[in-house]
């Protein structure tokens, strides 16, 4: 099962194994990763193979985040506002997805409606590392990142508002990637904030991520912000020839001089990350130190935590236990309410939604959620301007390996870090194309490298990561102790 | 001071959820981070004249769709969820005339 779409694919139309094989092999593994690890919310103990075809998904197991809707499937986003909710249609990307034959083996547990980074807030408990229990496995798409890492299958889907996809799968050591915003249709994914949210996948190759987004993407008339990209074929797109693409990275976030403090593990991770840049430049790419006003560098994570918490506040405001949901108790309708939404939410989602609440009262709005917006064009303008000249942001992720779960908060706090821990979200402000690949070990625990583009340019920039994943050892690596007994 | 707990617990109380001690407290401390940075931001020079990004890309096309009958979702689909429902119609306690 250790194997790339492609392997598994060759593999199948040759009779070395076929689907029901697979099928079964992943279903072990699964029950393996949540004794372990509390990966899923739902295991499909009835899943069985399906026919193999030409194509090269037919056949083949996968994973599907709780947040997106599938039909007779619990679907709960890892909340107990929704713990028995079974929706009535499926997400247009997982139904794409269907048309080739794939395999759901389970609904991956993740931070309650995506709304946290570290796999804590799920209603079914910490998700933890496969790499190493004791610490997270990052959020919001933590039991995704933790299956595919633990070999359980190729692939599983995230989604991603600030960094849900990209930064679980630096902490797990795989691949995650979110294309262009609207590629990926979200009808039937639970909406957090809608102007931030992107559908994608957790792989263990870029190859395999290309594969996996051919088949989820696609226009579709449930999205209006849905659109055609029937003329990129991403998977085809990857030659791995990337000389004279130009890089950059931005100083003020990369540079350890910003860190008097530095830890050890922070030190090592930023080396790393200037020892990955040799290999794209051994390949002929530019890498350049770019600068960036340092003010507008410092708000990033307010605009996020601003725009992401008014959009929450009004999506969500349809959980109220009444029409699907578990009914609350009271004497009328509004204490019913009241009790499901005291009981159903998790601490940290009540407090975003209050703080939602106060940006979207009227007295406030101007100055924080009509600025927040303001100065989010400021940075995709900025960002934009610079794609001019470059094909792509280059940026580590995080400040290294996957922090321990005790001790750790999803809190809101600022440090001298804040900066290398939220700039992923630079992505969903812009929509870009954006991708974490592992770029080596701090600690003997994965880290990752993250390669960001230019809207619409997805097969550039997967092509960028192809090129640097073929020159490091980390293509298709599956946490250690998830390899004992692995003879597929 | 500008935030304090009846001004949380009040917020709460308009989204219909209540909150214990604990999480009025940390909502209290993370109000004050954010509103630390926001003073960031309306330092930026001409902020004010900047045109607020409201989504993601600015050139979505919207063609209105041709104008067709389609089925809404049966019924018994739309309460499977429901845990209080009577015939065709959601049951909740009386919500004119008292409590």
């Amino acid at each position: 099962m250790i194997k790339t779409i492609e392997e598994l694919h060759e593999m199948l139309k040759n009779g070395e194994v076929t689907s029901d094989e697979l099928v079964k092999d992943s279903l072990k593994k699964a029950h393996n990763v949540q004794d372990k690890c509390n990966a899923f919310v739902t295991i499909l103990d009835d899943a069985h193979g399906s026919e193999v075809t030409d194509d090269i998904l037919s056949g083949i197991p996968y994973g599907i985040k709780d947040n997106y809707s599938t039909k007779g499937i619990l679907s709960t986003g890892s909340s107990n506002t929704l713990k028995d909710y079974v929706p009535f249609f499926t997400a247009t990307a997982v139904s794409n997805l269907e048309k080739h034959n794939v395999v759901p083996i389970g609904k991956t547990a993740m931070d309650e409606f995506g709304m946290g980074g570290t796999g804590t807030t799920a209603h079914t408990g910490n998700i933890l590392n496969p790499w190493d229990t004791k610490r997270m496995a990052g959020g919001s798409s933590s039991g995704s990142a933790a299956s595919v890492a633990a070999g359980v299958y190729p692939f599983a889907l995230g989604s991603d508002t600030g960094d849900s996809i990209r930064k679980p799968a630096a902490f797990c050591g795989i691949v995650g990637y979110k294309p262009t915003y609207g590629m990926i249709s979200r009808y039937g994914l639970f909406p957090f904030a809608s102007s931030l949210d992107h559908c994608g996948c957790l792989t263990r190759s870029v190859k395999d991520a290309a594969i996996v987004v051919d088949a989820m993407k696609g226009i579709d008339k449930n999205d209006l912000t849905s659109w055609d990209s029937s003329d990129i074929h991403l998977y085809d797109s990857l030659d791995g020839k990337v000389k004279g693409k130009k890089l950059f990275y931005i100083k003020e976030i990369v540079n350890l001089e910003n860190y008097p403090d530095a830890s050890l593990e922070l030190k090592e991770h930023l080396n790393n990350f200037y020892h990955t840049l040799d290999y794209l430049k051994e390949e002929g790419v530019e890498v350049d130190e770019v600068s960036i006003d340092k003010n507008l560098i410092n708000t990033i994570f307010s605009v996020y935590e601003c725009l992401s918490c008014a959009e929450a506040t009004s999506n969500m405001s349809n959980l109220t236990g009444i029409i699907f949901g578990p009914r609350g108790e009271g004497k009328n309708i509004n204490e019913m309410m009241k009790d499901h939404r005291t009981k159903g939410f998790s601490s940290l989602i009540k407090r975003r939604f209050v703080i939602g609440s106060y940006i979207l009262q009227k007295e406030n709005q101007e100055r924080y959620f009509v600025n927040a917006q303001r100065v989010r064009r400021l940075i995709v303008d900025k960002m934009n301007e610079l794609f001019k000249t470059y094909d792509g942001l280059i940026m580590p992720v995080s400040t290294g390996p996957a922090p321990y779960i005790d001790g750790s908060k999803d809190e809101i706090t600022k440090d001298n870090t804040t900066n290398l821990e939220e700039h992923l979200q630079i992505g969903n402000f812009g929509g870009f194309p954006s991708i974490t690949i592992p770029n080596g070990f701090v600690n003997d625990l994965p880290v990752g490298i993250n390669i960001t583009g230019k809207c619409y340019d997805d097969a550039n920039v997967l092509n960028i990561a192809f090129a640097l994943e073929c020159k490091m050892p980390y293509k298709n690596q599956v946490a250690p102790q998830f390899k004992e007994g692995e003879n597929a | 001071m500008k935030f304090n707990k009846e001004l949380i617990d009040d917020l709460a109380d308009k989204l219909l959820i209540g909150l214990t001690d604990e999480e009025n407290k940390l909502i209290l401390s993370e109000f004050n981070v954010i509103d630390e940075t926001m003073e960031l931001i309306t330092k930026i020079p001409n902020i004010s004249e900047v045109e607020p990004m409201t989504h993601t890309l600015d050139n979505f096309t919207y063609t209105p769709r041709e104008d067709e009958y389609e089925e809404s979702i049966p019924i018994e689909d739309a309460l499977s969820n429901c845990d209080s429902y009577e015939g065709r119609e959601i049951k909740v306690p009386k919500v004119v005339g008292g409590e």
